[in-house]
């Protein structure tokens, strides 16, 4: 069962930086769609967020009020 | 394959995962948040309520939809680097098999397992005052679920060569079965108790249908980037030897 083609082979691939860049970005972008309730934004700002993004929080399951 | 060839594939796949999972949620989820939502409505003076909501309910449904959408793509990005890092600890043998793996892990860690341990709920429920908290424990047992497949892939990598395969991969599901039971147990718990005017069922439904819209997207986001992987990359290939 196991691939013989090298193109199918299991190597890990090369990451280059800026996708682990990237992925940080993701990340970061993550928490502010899903946790973000006024740690970094403003109270009045964090709060138009989280109402914006209020069914999606509940729905990804993500702590919510 | 070159990572931006890989990266373009895990966007596609993560927006196909996300939309999945916007269609879930408007034909699963919403109708059951409708109904959380009259129960906070018929709550008179028990809670203090904006005159004027913030975001009216139409702007928040589509909020809702884009907000799922995008953090598909996020998770089609993230999963994109996960896949090129763990491709060859993956128990699998092809790209499809590969990719379908690692939705399953990503399932089971990101999504089954704070669902078990603290679970979604409508609206109506979570106290404004824990919420904090309340995060802190759902990013906390995420993070020592993804270092539970670390102690899993660490405890795999001892045991190769130093028992047969079977034994090994058994010892591997026992490690990782050990950790949950630990971690469900020694983790705090949310500190918010249900209302009791939130009826069980509606309760169960939601937490049920939350967990059906995020399967959908784990499910889609494995299967999409599993065939653009798996059967691009030959053709791809084969074009570039051809030009070289």
């Amino acid at each position: 069962m196991t691939e013989l083609s090298p193109a199918t082979s299991a190597t890990p691939l090369h990451v280059p930086t800026w996708a682990w860049a990237l992925a940080l970005v993701a990340v970061f972008a993550l928490y502010l769609l899903t946790q973000e309730n006024g740690a970094l934004l403003s109270a009045s700002n964090a709060m138009y967020l989280h109402e914006l993004t209020h069914d999606a929080r509940h729905a990804l399951g993500v702590p919510c009020h | 394959m070159e990572f931006p060839a890989l990266l373009k594939r895990g966007a596609t796949a993560g927006a196909a995962g996300g939309f999945s999972a916007a269609l879930v949620m408007w034909l699963v989820v919403e109708p059951v948040i409708r109904r959380a939502l009259a129960v906070e409505e018929a709550r008179s003076g028990a809670h203090h309520h904006q005159e004027e909501p913030l975001v009216s309910r139409t702007v928040q449904v589509w909020g809702g939809a884009v907000t799922a959408l995008v953090v598909g793509v996020i998770f089609g990005v993230v999963f994109t680097v996960a896949f090129a890092r763990l491709r060859s600890r993956l128990p699998a043998s092809t790209e499809l098999g590969r990719s379908l793996v690692l939705a399953a892990i990503g399932f089971g860690v990101l999504t089954l397992l704070p669902a078990l341990h603290i679970p979604a709920n409508p609206p109506g429920i979570g106290e404004p005052a824990t919420v904090n908290q309340r995060a802190l424990i759902y990013v906390l047992t995420i993070l020592l679920g993804l270092l539970g497949v670390g102690a899993v892939l660490a405890a795999d990598r001892f045991l190769r060569g130093v028992m047969t395969d079977p034994v090994r991969v058994s010892l591997d599901v026992l490690v990782g079965a050990l950790w949950v039971i630990a971690l469900l147990m020694f983790v705090p718990e949310s500190p918010d108790k249900v209302p009791a005017d939130v009826p069980a069922d509606l309760l169960w439904e939601f937490r049920l249908a939350s967990l059906v819209q995020l399967a959908a997207m784990w499910l889609v986001v494995g299967v999409v980037f599993g065939l653009l992987v798996d059967g691009r990359s030959r053709r791809t290939r084969r074009v570039a030897r051809s030009t070289a």
